[in-house]
């Protein structure tokens, strides 16, 4: 950005500490008037040097930063560093754990959309949705801690399985669930529709186009939106999803409301698909049999090689590249977030809008500072 | 938080006073019980979320748990604020800010330090990146150990700070 | 197409530049490239074979080989087929030709790998620090030689 100010403009700092985003983050704003018309993202106010850290542990010890690189997608960021760590050692995931695990992913995109879309409704000023949005996410939360022990931060997945079984009577808590969150989801989606101020907030604000949003390398529900049926879930499939039916959501507008809808049927599509795991799920052993996956195991060597492996975050695509050298910690880790562009997309999208906009356009994008940081 | 020393000139036969001199005969008398009541139980906190912490901040501050029922109310300004909540890891770069932060508060404030990145970096105790022993910044009251710790366990923060200002052993205050 | 196709057509536009190519699997391959060139080679992935997608670009530090590979993730919203293109710096004095004008987004990883790796990056449009501090510009943290990694000074430690 131009630090030069011409008559009658002036810079305005969102940041770092702004209610807006859930983690610290900057954006400098040059307005005229009350018109954005150039403006420069700031980041690093919480970079943590993650991929450091991971050189230096063992690959187990690995999987408890990966959970703390975005605190919403815990289980998604843990499946594809764990899906790395497989695909070099080529360990063969049974079917029980693989269904687990989907399980699992799904919940915690329910959440992660449950928070993101509450908050979001907050940002336009729409506060008492965050409140019924936070309420229901408490139901979903206490099903995963009931399963991994942890509410945000679970650890769960291992190399070549899951660290513990479903808990006895999981389905039947499931479906109680989903009953009142399915009755919840309705209920949000006629509160927007109907609700005359947010729409007059959001319908033909902030239009990203399928063509820039691909230029920009947006992924995930902002793709979505604009009419690209992107997901990695379906065009690079991991785990038992090949076998799953679930239809990828998509809208065509591309603007804020279009966005929040997506988040809205994909929660519809995620506890359809938790559902059918839980029929189709067999029984079976946690680990590959024969093998020392799941044991107490000293030190685990990781054949030299690389690979990058993705899945669909509830944010997009995310990504790791591994290098490893044959020693017992990885030589290098990049993470791919899925953040990562679309933050860096946000100066062109808010170019011309006015600076009361500029919440709700961002907070659409649901993003999460920590991922981009890292 | 620390008491200046007036530097009014004597005027013979007129006592001169100032805000300090009122505030310091009050903590000599019963007086302070009672601000001290008021003080405990209407503790605004900042929603300041910093790191993995945050997120159980604001599940904390919202329906399900309901922190309003015992005065503790989230704020998104820091003027509005009583308390500061260090959800997570200080890097060097989010120092300044944080300080920053710290004075735009109003006192008599107090500091909770959340989770274990607050109390010595936690997981990322010894990356090059992070500000490590952050208690030697900021005057810490209460330390909530966890990774992170569950919304209860903010709460029972909290009770914890109300008795500390209850017992006048709050280090937001000097007695 | 497929990823040998694919692989074909790059290594037959540019024979002298793209050497080591290799199919993993039906969606992963791998090329290595001169760093002269590696803007050119990215505009022809970009318009001829759908690669429009930058996943992401990051630098991996080599001191026993005494290099720098800048690597290089593309993929496609088209097809599923990933590349990974590398190239080679030396590491006393990295400079590659930044491919911002063909991706995008590759703003943000340039400024990245410049601060953590310090990769310089020629003609792109602002280079400066994203992540770090001003002041800790010129330690290269990511290098495998960084001293200040395991930071000793945290006291509360259980």
């Amino acid at each position: 950005m131009d630090e030069k100010v011409g008559p009658s403009e002036m810079i305005v700092h969102l940041g770092p500490q702004h209610p807006m985003m859930p983690g610290p983050f900057r954006l400098n704003a040059k307005l005229r008037g009350e018109t954005v018309v150039d403006s420069e993202v700031e980041m690093g106010w919480i970079h943590k040097g993650i991929e450091k850290i991971l050189e230096n542990k063992t690959y187990l010890q690995g999987i408890t930063i990966v959970d703390r690189i975005c605190y919403l997608a815990a289980l998604t960021n843990e499946e594809a560093y764990v899906g790395c760590v497989e695909k070099l050692a080529g360990i063969e995931v049974p079917p029980r754990a693989q269904y687990i695990r989907v399980i699992m992913e799904e919940l915690s995109r329910i959440q992660s959309h449950l928070l993101g879309m509450g908050e979001y409704a907050s940002f336009v000023g729409f506060v008492s949705m965050f409140m019924y949005t936070i309420r229901d996410r408490e139901d979903v939360m206490t099903l995963m801690d009931s399963v991994t022990g942890a509410r945000v931060t679970h650890s769960f997945l291992r190399f070549g399985g899951v660290k513990d079984d479903l808990p006895e009577g999981f389905k039947d808590d499931v479906k109680r669930v989903f009953a009142s969150l399915r009755k919840a989801v309705d209920s949000y989606e006629e509160l927007y529709s109907s609700d005359e101020i947010y729409k007059s907030r959001t319908v033909g604000i902030g239009v990203l186009t399928a063509e820039v949003a691909k230029d920009i390398g947006v992924s995930g529900p902002p793709l979505r939106a604009t009419g690209v049926a992107f997901d990695i879930r379906r065009d690079e499939p991991y785990l038992v999803y090949p076998d799953l039916d679930f239809k990828v959501c998509v809208q065509k507008a591309g603007d804020v409301y279009a966005r929040v809808q997506v988040r809205l049927d994909e929660m519809r599509e995620s506890m359809y698909i938790i559902e059918q795991c839980l029929d189709q799920i067999p029984d079976g052993p946690l680990f590959p049999e024969g093998t020392a996956y799941g044991r107490r195991t000293p030190v685990m060597r990781v054949p030299a090689g690389e690979v990058f492996h993705r899945v669909e975050d509830p944010r997009g695509e995310m990504g790791f590249y591994m290098i490893s050298d044959g020693s017992d910690k990885p030589y290098r880790v990049k993470i791919r977030g899925p953040v990562y562009p679309t933050l860096q997309g946000l100066p062109p999208l808010i170019k011309g809008v006015k600076v009361a906009d500029i919440v709700a356009i961002a907070g659409s994008m649901d993003t999460c500072t920590s991922e981009v940081d890292r | 938080m620390a008491v200046e020393q007036s530097d009014y000139e004597e005027v013979p036969g007129v006592i001169l006073t100032d805000r300090n001199a009122i505030s310091d005969f009050l903590k000599t008398t019963k007086a302070q019980d009672v601000l001290n009541w008021g003080r405990k139980n209407s503790l605004w906190f900042m929603v300041n979320a910093m790191g993995c912490c945050g997120v159980e901040l604001l599940s904390t501050g919202m329906a399900h748990y309901d922190t309003d029922r015992f005065g503790i109310i989230p704020r998104n300004s820091p003027r509005h604020a009583d308390v500061l909540i260090i959800s997570g890891y200080v890097t060097k770069k989010y120092l300044p800010a944080l300080k920053k932060i710290w004075d735009q508060m109003p006192s008599p404030k107090w500091v909770i330090a959340f989770g274990d990145c607050a109390i010595s970096g936690g997981p990322f105790y010894e990356s090059y990146s992070t500000r490590q022993n952050v208690d030697e910044i900021f005057p810490v009251d209460v330390f909530v150990p966890g990774c992170p710790p569950r919304c209860e366990a903010l709460i029972q923060a909290f009770f914890e700070l109300q008795k500390k200002i209850e017992a006048k052993q709050d280090r937001g205050t000097e007695y | 197409m497929d990823a040998n196709t694919m692989i074909d057509s790059l290594s037959t536009q540019f024979p002298d530049a793209i050497y080591d190519t290799k199919v993993e699997s039906k969606i992963r391959i791998i090329a290595k490239v001169k760093p002269e060139i590696v803007t050119d080679v990215c505009k022809y992935l970009k318009e001829n074979l759908s690669f429009g997608h930058l996943c992401c670009e990051f630098g991996v530090d080599y001191p026993g080989r005494n290099e720098i590979e800048v690597v290089y993730i593309i993929g496609s919203y088209d097809h599923s087929v990933v590349l990974t293109l590398k190239a080679i710096l030396p590491r006393d004095n990295p400079e590659i030709e930044s491919v911002v004008p063909v991706f995008w987004n590759a703003n943000w990883y340039e400024r990245e790998t410049y601060e953590l790796f310090g990769v310089k990056y020629l003609n792109h449009p602002d280079l400066k620090p994203l992540v770090l501090p001003e002041d800790m510009l010129g330690e290269w943290p990511l290098r495998k030689d960084y001293k200040g990694f395991p930071n000793k000074a945290a006291k509360n430690l259980v």
